[in-house]
């Protein structure tokens, strides 16, 4: 499975990692890599962010990241190669 | 600009924010802000618990479509309000929690009554706030407001420091919000709409899969436009009952795990689903591989997060669906002066297993109360005009079924968490934003031994909410699965409520008019009793068959295939033309 890096642009105010570590973990994702630096605005830092991850889990990732209130912006640093469509969904289970 | 303290400055943004009502309980960390709220003219209801008020405020969201509003201390006042808060997430309903917090210099050091509440909150919450400094007050409330009411409606907890409301600050509420990681689409792009235009009118077999966002988004009316100009049928989620009405001969009735056979099977055999917001629930879908196999999608919703999540999509439209469905049905109209398909055998299907296939119940042989029988003459007797609020098992699928909804807004549940205790409170708020309404409350006994506390509350307060208790002695819905599926061994499942409580001794108890009817012959004579007395309010303690199943029923798990319209018996397919 290829890896996939995220930039992701949050604002810069107190809870915040905590807010996108509890996503990945409420939904079940893994986080590969992770480094959160500041940028040349005070009020924003930008997180990287690595997942193992791809077709329908990666949108729903950067889905969900992105309804965070105080994530600005999500681009994805798409590798070498040409990104594979993949209609997968959820897998079946009982509840 | 005036200065005063941070509590001073919490209420009078509240009054901006337009609340005229709020439900909590005082203590310790949020009582500065209980001083400003004994003078303001926002009603605050003195509840029982909690839990009480957070589901108080979700009934009053669900009902006025205004954001409803709960209010307590830190620590344990924070964290009863985990259960409503989360529920709210799951239904999306607007709701704020106001709560006190620590002085901020005691934050982190286990100080009496601390509990990170925003952090318990976050995994769920729309958004949240902890406030420290009094002047950043008025703006994190606007905000609140803001991103519970707009986009895909949910809860929003805004944690206050008690020091922050102790402390002078200025007030100055913002005129406006503007957050820059935070902009819902109300209208979609304009290809969307054409794309699903199209497609809607290639179609031969459609249907309108409707969730409770067409709610959320006041857009039942022009649902009824777009599905008499299409002519296709309609299923209503648990969620959407009463977004379109139930009297149409278009609606097939809900679908999803104890959905009819039409609507269910509307689903399975489609051509294209129109969804219009719903999320493809579990409930709903069953086993998501082979669910509507043949089906192509159009997914249209405001929460973007929530298009393909669980099905794949052909042609999402993202967008508020007041805007969506209004921007269809022009776009529809010209689609279909061009390519008008032939809708006649998919109607002609649909309507034929809807007749062979209405909702019922066998009527207990030894002359004991059937349970959907007196939820369905509750329905007849108190109208299309009343609201009704369920708890959660049995009673509320049957309440789904039995009951004719008409209007949005008058069905009130816990569709997505399952909160057991929803039903009083829920009804309490609702008939506080709908004072002039019949509000009934449709519990289990099982449910009403959660939270019936907020009886006192209403009793108090001149809430007259009624309460039917379909008592069955039972965690019924749990025993119905045991019986299903655990060769009947009921482990845990017997309540004994015909015994203990009391539950009409219980009531009067609480301020409320006790009543019991056990004889199907005393039922509308109860009912009318129960709907005559409108300055207090009444429990009517229904004592009612054990034994009885919800059905028509999808095992979990399974696939909507095999639904069952009553145990170990399944439609007769071949005398079907599908």
């Amino acid at each position: 499975m290829a890896q996939h890096s995220l930039e992701v642009i949050v604002e810069n105010s107190p809870g915040v990692l905590a807010r996108v570590a509890g996503l990945f973990s409420r939904r079940a994702y893994n986080i590969e890599r992770l480094s959160v630096g500041p940028t040349s605005n005070p009020e924003t830092s930008k997180m990287e962010i690595v997942v193992n991850l791809e077709g329908h889990a990666l949108e729903q990732v950067i889905a969900q990241l992105d309804k965070l209130i105080n994530v600005i912006s999500i681009k994805e640093i798409v590798p070498n190669a040409a990104k594979a469509i993949v209609h997968d969904t959820q897998p079946d289970y009982q509840n | 600009m005036s200065q005063m303290n941070g509590a001073s400055s919490l209420v009078a943004s509240l009054e901006a924010a337009g609340v005229d009502v709020m439900f909590g309980i005082p203590g310790g960390a949020i009582l500065p802000a209980y001083d400003p709220i004994f003078s303001s003219s926002i009603r605050h209801i003195l509840v029982r618990h909690e839990q009480g008020a957070g589901h108080a405020a979700t009934g009053y969201a669900q009902v006025t479509g205004r954001v409803g509003v709960c209010i307590a201390t830190s620590g344990p006042g924070a964290t009863n309000l985990v259960t409503p808060l989360a529920d709210a997430a799951m239904d999306s309903v607007p709701v704020v929690a106001i709560t006190g917090q620590v002085p901020s210099v005691a934050i982190g050091t286990d100080a009496f009554q601390e509990a990170d509440i925003r952090g318990i909150t976050m995994p769920f919450a729309k958004h949240n706030y902890l406030v420290t400094d009094p002047a950043d007050i008025p703006r994190a409330i606007a905000e609140a407001f803001h991103i519970a009411s707009t986009g895909r409606p949910g809860p929003v907890l805004v944690d206050i420091a008690k020091d922050a409301l102790q402390k002078l600050t200025e007030f100055n509420y913002p005129n406006s919000v503007s957050l820059k990681g935070y902009q819902p689409k109300l209208s979609a792009d304009a290809q969307s709409i054409l794309d699903a235009a199209a497609l809607i009118a290639a179609s031969s077999k459609p249907v309108f899969y409707v969730g409770g966002g067409v709610i959320k988004a006041n857009a039942s009316r022009e649902l009824l436009e777009l599905a008499q100009l299409l002519g296709a049928p309609v299923v209503t989620t648990l969620m959407a009952r009463g977004a379109f009405p139930d009297s149409h001969p278009l609606h097939l009735g809900m679908p999803g795990m104890h959905g009819t056979v039409a609507a269910v099977t509307a689903l399975q055999k489609a051509d294209l689903l129109i969804t219009l917001g719903a999320r493809f629930d579990d409930r709903v879908t069953g086993k998501l591989s082979s669910f509507a196999v043949n089906a192509k999608v159009i997914h249209a919703d405001v929460d973007p997060a929530e298009i393909g999540k669980n099905r794949f999509v052909d042609v999402p439209v993202l967008g508020d669906l007041k805007f969506t469905i209004a921007a269809l049905i022009p776009a529809l109209k010209v689609a279909l002066a061009k390519n008008r398909p032939d809708l006649t055998p998919w109607l002609r299907q649909m309507n034929s297993l809807k007749a062979a296939y209405p909702l019922g119940y066998d009527t207990p042989k030894d002359g004991s109360l059937s349970p959907q029988y007196v939820i369905e003459r509750l329905g007849k007797i108190s109208g299309p005009d009343t609201i009704f609020a369920s708890g959660v098992g049995q009673h509320q699928m049957w309440a789904s079924q039995f009951i004719s909804y008409e209007n949005p807004r008058t069905w009130l549940n816990s569709g997505g968490l399952g909160t057991m205790g929803y039903a009083v409170p829920a009804a309490m708020g609702a008939k506080v934003g709908a004072p002039d309404t019949t509000v009934w409350a449709i519990d289990g006994d099982g449910c009403f031994q959660m939270t019936n506390q907020e009886l006192t509350t209403c009793a108090l307060n001149n809430i007259p909410i009624k309460v039917a208790i379909i008592n069955n002695e039972s965690l019924g819905m749990v025993r119905q699965w045991q019986t299903l599926f655990y060769e009947g061994r009921y482990s845990n499942t017997s309540l004994e409520s015909k015994r203990i409580p009391n539950f009409p001794m219980l009531a009067e108890a609480m301020g409320c008019v006790g009543l019991s009817c056990d004889r199907p012959e005393d039922v509308d004579a109860t009912i009318e009793k129960a709907m005559s007395i409108n300055n207090q309010p009444v429990v009517v303690d229904f004592r009612v068959n054990r034994d009885a199943m919800v059905w028509p029923m999808v095992a979990a798990g399974t696939s909507n295939d095999e639904i069952m319209i009553a145990r170990e018996t399944a439609p007769d397919w071949d005398s079907q033309e599908l």
